[in-house]
């Protein structure tokens, strides 16, 4: 795949297969051309790095969205909870995760713990990890313990590739995240001074893309957008400035993210995505890779709910979102049944009251095709600050 | 028309209609006028064509050019207009339009071709409570004017004829299929087409009675949309509600159909000067 000097529209037409493609055609060819192996990992805070060192190709998983119906996959959870683990075992048993020889699952909750279970008793063949993560965040104790951990991914990833991983090697795997994260950043700055310039629809289909692409290949593309649509000429609109919160794991449909821009809003921040982009700042690349890899995770990283924070401090976080972007309010959307989104959102809403930020929320699945009331929602919300200056 | 003036265009783009209108204002978006009007059925052309014909007819009316304009403001299916400014969603433009044909409305009764709205607003036209109909056709405009293609009687006769009748017949209330079953054997059985519109009226306006005693409305209540120019909608609506002894009076505005567009407009002004003054 080669995007060089591609124009805006090619580059989203490329997102846009990428993310319709469930049989995963580029892993597919990926493995065929570099004699390799991939690993997927469900969201949010996996170490990519680690897998790219070891030679394979890291995909991140988010489910089928409204693009397959969930027949098989119901009968392996209870109707009422989200649509990412049931999606992703319909995938899984319709043999359209096949081209994987791993799987990482991140702790986030319960369900996907449920989830990485199941998997090592469908498919014992396969590697299939659980990684849990630090709540403790000094780095005697947090730090020390998921060096630990960052350690045996390692020695697994290099025994599931065959290949032995030098220091050297996850050192350049570190840089050239960095970079990746480096480009995304510049293209979420961009968004937020000209959000006009940036449609969040393209943005959207741009951080997918960072799932499935070798991670040089995805910062060539986020360059060659940046390129593009800076020299595009695309209509100033009067919309209001919204963080997007609650998003980080089961994504909301592409058609939602279109409704919301349509009803008035522009998006400057969201959650969505974050294994792209969970990592605030360069890792350093001096000294132990993997040493870094974790202080970086202890200090730099995003908060969202799959992470502890002290009493009283949830909420700060996207308060600093909200005044960092000059956002004018924040949606909050969650998936149906997403308990760390949803028993995140009572205490960050009153964080939010504290402030003076007004808000509106909603709940949504994968695989929602209707959003006339979420439409209506957000309009009336959008027009309470433009007219109103508060809902 | 004075030159320090500022001048915006609302377009409202419902399921059936693109109504337009350009409206002038003095420098600081106050005392607006209203310049140049235009309804343009869809009639299964492409919706943003009849955007633009609409756009550039009321610019023509108005005798200006699209870069006099200050602001372009949607409501509605406002996705459909790309040179827009910005949107207001219907119930915000609405309930400016509905105050800007009649101040002394505090309810407000939207009724387009596939939706029906009720909201009480105040003096400043905020929104402070809604209702709306479910989704099913039974309660709009669009079920209204299959209806009359059935009985084959222009939709602009419904209203008048349906004022003759003598002993209405009730149709089903919530599923249009139903109640176009019901209106095919009221004319096998020979009941007249007045006593079949009257009876779709106080059906339909049942609906609606509901929507707005939910809200606890008061006193002038104003249709706006594509109903209200149906005169005989109107009677069975303050009919139903004198039954109930509702304390509201229903009223119109020649002008009702455009109150969408209207809002837009002077919404569109509203914000034009707030973006100007916070630039300055």
């Amino acid at each position: 795949m080669n995007n060089t000097n591609s124009t805006v529209t090619q580059i989203i037409e490329t997102c846009e297969r990428l993310y319709n493609d469930l049989d995963f055609s580029y892993v597919k060819n990926w493995k065929q051309t570099h004699a390799g192996k991939a690993v997927g990992f469900m969201p949010i805070y996996v170490p990519r790095e680690i897998v790219h060192a070891a030679g394979m190709l890291p995909v991140g998983l988010m489910g089928a969205g409204d693009l397959l119906e969930i027949i098989k996959g119901d009968a392996y959870f209870q109707s009422y909870i989200c649509q990412i683990p049931r999606s992703t075992i319909e995938m899984a048993i319709s043999n359209r995760l096949d081209c994987f020889d791993g799987m990482l699952f991140p702790a986030i909750c319960d369900v996907i713990r449920n989830l990485s279970g199941m998997w090592k008793l469908m498919f014992p063949e396969k590697y299939a990890r659980y990684m849990d993560f630090p709540q403790n965040f000094r780095p005697e104790v947090g730090g020390e313990y998921y060096h630990q951990e960052l350690i045996i991914l390692l020695k697994d990833m290099a025994t599931l590739s065959g290949a032995k991983v030098t220091q050297d090697q996850l050192r350049q795997s570190v840089r050239l995240y960095n970079e990746n994260r480096a480009v995304i950043r510049e293209l979420y700055d961009l968004r937020s001074a000209d959000p006009h310039l940036v449609p969040t629809y393209e943005l959207y289909l741009i951080m997918r893309a960072s799932n499935i692409l070798e991670v040089s290949e995805h910062t060539a593309m986020v360059r060659d957008y940046l390129g593009a649509v800076r020299s595009e000429k695309r209509p100033e609109r009067d919309n209001i400035r919204v963080v997007l919160s609650g998003v980080f794991c089961e994504q909301p449909p592409l058609a939602l993210i279109r409704a919301l821009e349509n009803s008035g809003c522009f998006i400057v921040e969201d959650d969505w995505v974050l294994g792209a982009r969970y990592l605030l700042k360069a890792v350093a690349t001096e000294g132990d890779p993997l040493e870094n890899l974790a202080a970086a995770y202890l200090k730099d990283t995003v908060k969202t709910a799959s992470r502890y924070e002290e009493d009283g401090a949830k909420g700060s976080y996207l308060i600093d979102l909200v005044e960092k972007t000059r956002a004018e309010g924040v949606i909050f959307a969650a998936p149906s049944f997403c308990d760390p989104a949803l028993l995140e959102r009572p205490m960050q809403q009153e964080a939010l009251k504290r402030a003076d930020i007004p808000y509106t929320s909603f709940k949504y699945s994968e695989s929602s095709g209707q959003f006339q009331v979420i439409k209506e929602q957000t309009g009336t919300f959008a027009d309470s600050i433009k007219l109103w200056g508060s809902v | 028309m004075w030159l320090d003036n500022l001048f915006t265009v609302g377009i409202d783009v419902g399921s059936n209609s693109i109504k337009s209108v350009a409206m002038e204002f003095d420098t600081n978006g106050k005392t607006p006028k209203l310049l140049a009007t235009d309804l343009n059925k869809i009639r299964k052309r492409d919706a943003k064509q009849v955007i633009r014909q609409s756009f550039e007819l009321v610019l023509r009316q108005a005798k200006l050019s699209e870069g006099d304009i200050a602001y372009i403001a949607s409501t509605g299916e406002g996705d459909m207009v790309d040179f827009r400014r910005g949107h207001f969603y219907s119930m915000t433009a609405h309930s400016r339009g509905a105050l800007f044909l009649n101040p002394d409305a505090r309810a407000v009764l939207d009724v387009g071709a596939l939706h029906a709205k009720a909201f009480t607003v105040d003096e400043r036209s905020k929104v402070l409570g809604y209702r709306m109909t479910s989704q099913c056709a039974s309660g709009s405009g669009q079920f209204l004017e299959n209806i009359s293609r059935y009985l084959g009687i222009p939709l602009e006769d419904v209203g008048n004829l349906s004022l003759q009748a003598t002993t209405p017949e009730m149709v089903s209330g919530i599923c249009a299929v139903l109640a176009e079953t019901d209106v095919i054997n009221m004319v096998s059985r020979g009941i007249s087409a007045a006593d079949i519109l009257k009876g779709i009226h106080l059906s339909m306006g049942r609906r609606l009675i509901n929507l707005l005693r939910a809200l606890n409305a008061e006193g002038q209540v104003i249709l706006t949309g594509g109903l209200a120019a149906n005169n005989g909608f109107v009677a069975a609506l303050q009919e139903l509600a004198d039954q109930e002894k509702m304390e509201i009076r229903f009223c119109i505005h020649e002008l009702s159909a455009y109150a969408g567009a209207v809002g837009a407009a002077i919404w569109g002004a509203f914000r034009h000067v707030k973006l100007r003054d916070q630039v300055a």
